[in-house]
């Protein structure tokens, strides 16, 4: 079974074997809130593998959002650093497409219809509208969104706007894509569908997808590694590393798929009182 | 539905007063009829429609500048704290001072009573609408914000694609208020003021059929002033409808 604790050997040794290439690296993250007494996150030391499916798992309030949040420039770490030791990969002004952001609700903006919504990327990191037309109707098309172009976002359901938000996030062709609980807000169904959906489109775009979620049966169906985190304050807590399991939608009915799901339950449970 | 009924109340009203009017056997000169409001308004239509017409371009001339006006000033009040800490205490002492009372002197200052009843008109209506554009503006959501920020807008998309759409809903709705209150500023203007020169606006058509005992002309004038603010907030009322019945939640039951 490929399941297991990841130590600094194996991941060592997983380096030097060329099998993965560290995309992004926190260091040392400390965040401490203006006006709070204690540390959110503290020595936060995680690694990023390019093409990995990342999942940051945790109760609320250990800081996961805010860790996602850092990794794309919106709040600043108060210590530590973000490295990005592959290239010019950094989310820097020159390139902001690299790095896409989902948020925990779709964030649609209202008096845009789906079109318009997906398109603003584009308008604001000033691609050519030619080109631009062509990529926005390949990712409405991608997510399942064809003939819903004209719509208001009050006119769409919670997993229709989630999809826009999805399409929205991947027209600018990022090379890394950070999700925030995209699917906390649906019904089960729903959720499973548009999870299918994310690992189609992130293999067929080769992207790197880090993934914050609360959901053990999520983290545990769509990731190639886990990082489990403890509260209070927010720290990496344990590393799972589940790379090589063939996902396909048998895999959440399958045997394997409930031992692991147990095996990082017990985990989180150990963090919740660690 | 309501619509209708609210004309069918007004319109009995108008039959009702005409009705008690003839059976109490009132006095015309204090208080006459519709059909005598109407007849007046119809044997001095020229007048009182060149009276309209002067009253409603001072009315809307100030509306635009307000419009225009607040609407800058309330961007640059959104991008610096300390302007609007400095500018805001003045906009409220001009708000707060009743406008009977800056009027005389406006009037000293200005030459032109055209202008001065357009300077009357416009300090009254521009209040509402600043106030509500710098709360529509600050009220932007912070994710709207945050995902503005991710792919590096600068000022002018952060404005154009958010932060004014998001600051549209609040700022009609001080168009709403400020439309009546742009009328209510223009005819207390020339009632203080004096007659716009050239031509006298409805304000003073009041005053003077008072001096001439014409109490169905000031009756007319009157009226003709309550139709004008009931048109002018209706088409303010549509035009909010036609920019925000796509996406605005106050119009979900339009579907």
């Amino acid at each position: 079974m490929s399941l297991r604790v990841l130590t600094d050997t194996d991941r060592q040794s997983k380096l030097e074997k060329g099998q993965s290439r560290i995309l992004a690296q926190l260091d040392g993250i400390c965040k401490k809130f203006a006006g709070a007494q204690h540390n959110a996150l503290e020595d936060i030391k995680i690694e990023v593998f390019q093409k990995d499916f990342l999942s940051i798992v945790g109760p609320s309030g250990c800081g996961k959002t805010s860790l996602l949040k850092m990794m794309c420039g919106l709040i600043k770490p108060t210590a530590g650093t973000i490295s990005w030791p592959t290239s010019n990969f950094q989310n820097s002004p020159e390139n902001p497409a690299n790095l896409s952001y989902v948020f925990q609700e779709p964030n649609l903006l209202p008096w845009m219809n789906v079109y318009e919504n997906i398109k603003l990327p584009l308008k604001i990191v000033k691609e050519d509208t030619y080109s631009a037309d062509e990529k926005i109707y390949e990712i409405i098309h991608l997510v399942g969104l064809q003939g819903f172009e004209g719509y208001y976002p009050r006119q769409l359901s919670g997993g229709m706007s989630m999809r826009v938000s999805i399409a929205r996030a991947l027209v600018t062709q990022p090379k890394v894509l950070l999700m925030d609980e995209p699917f906390s807000a649906l019904d089960e169904t729903r959720r499973f569908e548009l999870s299918q959906e994310i690992l189609k489109i992130k293999k067929e775009k080769n992207l790197t997808v880090v993934y914050v979620t609360h959901s053990i049966y999520e983290s545990v169906y769509l990731s190639d590694r886990i990082y489990v985190m403890q509260p209070n304050p927010g720290k990496v807590f344990e590393e799972f590393d589940f790379s090589g399991i063939e996902k396909n939608e048998d895999y959440r009915f399958a045997p394997e798929f409930f031992e692991q799901a147990k095996i990082v339950s017990d985990s989180l449970q150990r963090a919740q009182h660690a | 539905m309501p619509k209708a009924y609210s004309v069918i109340v007004i319109l009995s009203l108008f039959i009702l007063w005409e009705i008690l009017f003839h059976a109490l056997n009132m006095r015309w000169y204090l208080l006459p009829p519709p059909s005598m409001i109407l007849e007046s308004i119809q044997s001095n239509f020229i007048s009182l429609m060149g009276s309209l017409a002067v009253t409603l371009k001072v009315t809307l001339t100030a509306l635009l500048a307000s419009v225009i006006i607040s609407v800058c000033l309330a961007i640059i009040f959104y991008f610096s704290k300390f302007v609007e800490r400095s500018m805001m205490p003045i906009t409220v002492i001009l708000q707060v001072t009743p406008i009977i009372a800056i009027a005389p002197l406006i009037s000293i200052w200005v030459d032109s009573s055209q202008m001065a009843t357009l300077i009357c008109a416009f300090l009254v209506a521009f209040f509402p609408l600043l106030t509500n554009t710098i709360a529509g503006l600050k009220s932007t959501e912070k994710n709207h914000l945050d995902l503005m920020k991710l792919y590096r807008a600068n000022k002018y998309q952060l404005l154009r694609y958010v932060v004014l759409p998001n600051a549209l809903p609040y700022f009609l709705s001080g168009l709403k208020i400020s439309t009546g209150l742009a009328l209510i500023g223009a005819i207390v203007g020339e009632f203080v003021i004096g007659p716009i020169s050239g031509h006298s606006g409805l304000a003073y058509r009041i005053i003077e059929s008072g001096y001439q005992l014409e109490i169905p002309k000031m009756f007319a004038s009157v009226f003709l002033i309550s139709i004008t603010g009931i048109l002018l907030y209706n088409a303010v009322r549509l035009l909010s409808f036609m920019i925000l019945k796509n996406w605005h939640s106050s119009f979900s039951e339009a579907e």
